[in-house]
């Protein structure tokens, strides 16, 4: 509904794609791992292959005492809630991987 | 004021301390089953039905003349409704 | 002596009084509609036939608010001049105790003025002489509560960190974007849904929960000043509880169309006020050394017996039904605390407080309030944080939270039933997309996107550039946060002057 105002109430969003140029926000959810509190939000540009956000994530979630980084070269990937096998070579953008899309895997 | 609602419990939270021990007795006085809970600093009072507090009570115990308007300084919260607050009583209870 | 020859004309009644200052005062304009002159009052749909049935149950006049008032800062003044004076903050339980009152300090004061603001306003623009006195009594207050609590801020500044730029911080710092958020959310709507946003949802419904275990949490740990301020703020809180529940019981009775209205309002308000108070709750159960109750325990008692099984019966007769999320609050009210401290324990390194992990005594607190979810959080995560401080080290999250789009709390709640998976929602709107950490905050957004999607997210915001630097130290300079102000608790500078003041020495670990 419409916000109840005495003008015609329309204001942009505080955090519209364009405002991130050739890049976009990604969330990245190490989903069933709570040591990580919440999914982790990331800038990366849309060009950036797929492969590249996996090896940030190896260095990243480093964090946790009991991580594995070999073991997310075998998760099985959703992007938006959808079950994904992505090309790591192809960028984030080709891949589905849109403003703030969520990116998850569990181990 | 007319007050029809089934008895729930209602209450009153007040900061425990001598300036309200009189108040505190008044209100024992005159509610019966009246359950009361201590906390750091605080003292609960809560009652089935209404609460009241009669200004002749409280003054009788402190000995001087109380206005109902100091009840502000006591209090900390409640639950229920202001049915009724004036010169002599203040009364607690839900209106519906 | 002279003898007047006549008996003086007997006193009016409280009741009396009461209409005499303050309705009696009141006239009907004639050379400007009421339109002109009330402006502000028509375009939220709400139909008032009537504003002279506006009562306020206190029957408070200038004369009697001035006169209680005064009182209440004359010792209230007197208490924190008596702490100050005899170095207080000595008797205090432990320095850590005060983390508790840095998030309060930080994040409150500022909208005590914000709320003194909107109800000046109030004051000035509420059609019936009822309301608008009312309003007027609790401008004054809220500014007043502003005020003592920066008074009582000052004593702590000069002994502990943290406290120093709290004004800049609520403006700028990523978890006081959360009440900033709440409080701005409700100015920017129109003067009805701020009373039943702030006036009933808050001060009625919920701040019990904020205040009273909180203030008597202060007491137990020694904190005169916030105890003192906190139940003098209180005494006022009474009044503001009743001007809540007087406004919602005036648009009820004035027009049953009002009705869906304010139901909508309260579903909105009920969960906003619930998720800004989900901070108090990681306060009270991990923050206070000593303390009064559990945050359950105060959901128990504070919302669950008073407001669902007293005050909601009582609306009914209305045809207000309990707020629209409130399964999701009850069924949260386990693990409420775990979440949200596990939330400022990572990120307290871009913080202006510290924290730490649970000592021995805590956790066997947590152990004996908490028996069914306290083991789970403590396998899940606090032995691991553990496994890290004994390597040597100490657990921070290295990236950015993501945030949900309406309350700004990092997203770290969970499905309801399952204590381990974080709830993820997400809405599209005018293609694009936004992320919520309930049901109930898409909800809110969902209602009035174009309201939401103007928030002024903080992880987006440094992603933008606009937060002084891509770094943490960047960012953390324009917070304006220093060396001490956040972090671990155990080793700062906080922490070893405590230990100093009461001639100990540092620990060696």
């Amino acid at each position: 509904m419409a916000v109840r105002a005495n003008y015609d109430y329309d204001w942009p969003s505080r955090s519209a794609a364009e405002l991130y140029g050739d890049d976009q926000l990604v969330h990245i959810w190490w989903k069933g791992n709570p040591f990580f509190v919440s999914a982790q939000t990331f800038r990366f540009p849309k060009a950036m292959p797929f492969g590249e956000l996996v090896g940030l994530c190896k260095g990243f979630f480093a964090a946790d005492p009991d991580f594995v980084p070999d073991a997310m070269d075998t998760v099985q990937w959703r992007i938006d809630k959808v079950d994904v096998t992505p090309d790591m070579s192809a960028s984030l953008e080709a891949n589905g991987v849109g403003h703030k899309s969520l990116v998850e895997f569990s181990i | 004021m007319s007050v029809s609602a089934e008895p729930r419990p209602v209450g009153v939270d007040l900061q425990e301390n001598e300036e309200n021990r009189a108040l505190v007795e008044a209100i024992e006085a005159d509610n019966e089953d009246l359950n009361i809970r201590h906390m750091p600093g605080m003292i609960r009072l809560t009652k089935t039905g209404q609460l009241v507090i009669n200004q002749a009570s409280v003054e009788s115990r402190l000995g001087r003349p109380w206005e109902t308007h100091e009840f502000q300084l006591a209090i900390i919260s409640y639950f229920g409704e202001f049915v009724e607050w004036d010169d002599d009583q203040i009364v607690i209870a839900w209106k519906h | 002596m002279t003898v007047s020859p006549e008996k003086p004309a007997r006193k009016l009644s409280m009741k009396q009084r009461y209409t005499a200052l303050t309705h009696d005062l009141d006239w009907t304009p004639t050379y400007v509609t009421e339109e002109e002159i009330f402006p502000f009052t028509t375009f939220e749909g709400i139909k008032v036939h009537d504003w002279s049935k506006w009562e306020d149950p206190f029957r408070l006049t200038v004369e009697a608010y001035n006169k209680y008032q005064a009182e209440k800062d004359r010792r209230l003044y007197a208490v924190l001049d008596g702490f100050a004076q005899s170095q207080g903050q000595l008797g205090l339980t432990e320095a850590r105790y005060m983390n508790a009152m840095k998030i309060f300090l930080q994040g409150i004061p500022i909208h005590e003025y914000d709320a003194h603001r909107n109800f000046s306003y109030l004051a000035r623009y509420a059609n019936g002489p009822g309301a608008r006195f009312a309003a007027l009594c609790q401008s004054m207050d809220e500014l007043r509560h502003a005020q003592t609590e920066i008074h009582t801020l000052s004593h702590y500044n000069k002994y502990f960190d943290g406290m120093h730029d709290w004004h800049k911080w609520s403006d700028r710092v990523w978890y006081l974007s959360v009440p900033k958020s709440f409080f701005e959310d409700a100015m920017t709507a129109g003067p009805f849904e701020w009373l039943i946003a702030i006036g009933f949802s808050f001060e009625y419904l919920l701040t019990n929960l904020l205040f009273v275990p909180f203030m008597s949490g202060a007491a137990f740990n020694g904190d005169l000043p916030t105890m003192t301020f906190g139940f003098s703020a209180q005494s006022d809180e009474s009044r503001h509880m009743t001007l809540g529940l007087e406004a919602i019981k005036f648009m009820l009775e004035q027009d049953e169309d009002n009705l869906p209205i304010v139901q909508d309002w309260l579903d909105k308000w009920f969960w906003r006020g619930y998720r800004l108070i989900a901070l108090v709750a990681g306060m009270m159960d991990y923050m206070l050394p000593k303390r009064v109750m559990s945050w359950k325990e105060a959901f128990e008692l504070y919302f669950e017996e008073q407001m669902l099984n007293g005050l909601f019966k009582d609306l009914e007769y209305y045809g207000i039904k309990p707020p629209r999320h409130v399964q999701w609050a009850i069924d949260e009210k386990e693990i409420l605390s775990h979440q949200v401290y596990w939330v400022l324990y990572q990120y307290s390194h871009a913080a202006a407080f510290t924290t730490t992990i649970p000592d021995e005594a805590d956790q066997a607190w947590l152990q004996e309030s908490y028996p069914e979810t306290w083991p789970v959080f403590k396998a899940a995560v606090w032995d691991k944080a553990q496994r890290v401080q004994d390597a040597g080290g100490r657990y921070f999250n290295p990236g950015l939270p993501q945030l949900c789009t309406v309350c700004q709390i990092p997203m770290g709640f969970t499905e309801p039933g399952d204590p381990l998976t974080q709830c993820q929602r997400q809405s599209v709107y005018e293609g694009e997309r936004y992320d919520f950490c309930s049901d109930g905050c898409q909800w809110i957004f969902d209602r009035e996107p174009t309201k939401y999607r103007q928030s002024w997210l903080p992880v987006h915001q440094i992603y933008q550039g606009n937060c002084g630097g891509p770094t943490l130290p960047d960012v953390a300079a324009w917070y304006g946060l220093q060396p001490g102000d956040g972090a671990e608790y155990l080793g700062s500078p906080d922490h070893q002057n405590w230990l100093a003041w009461h001639g100990q020495a540092p620990k060696e670990d």
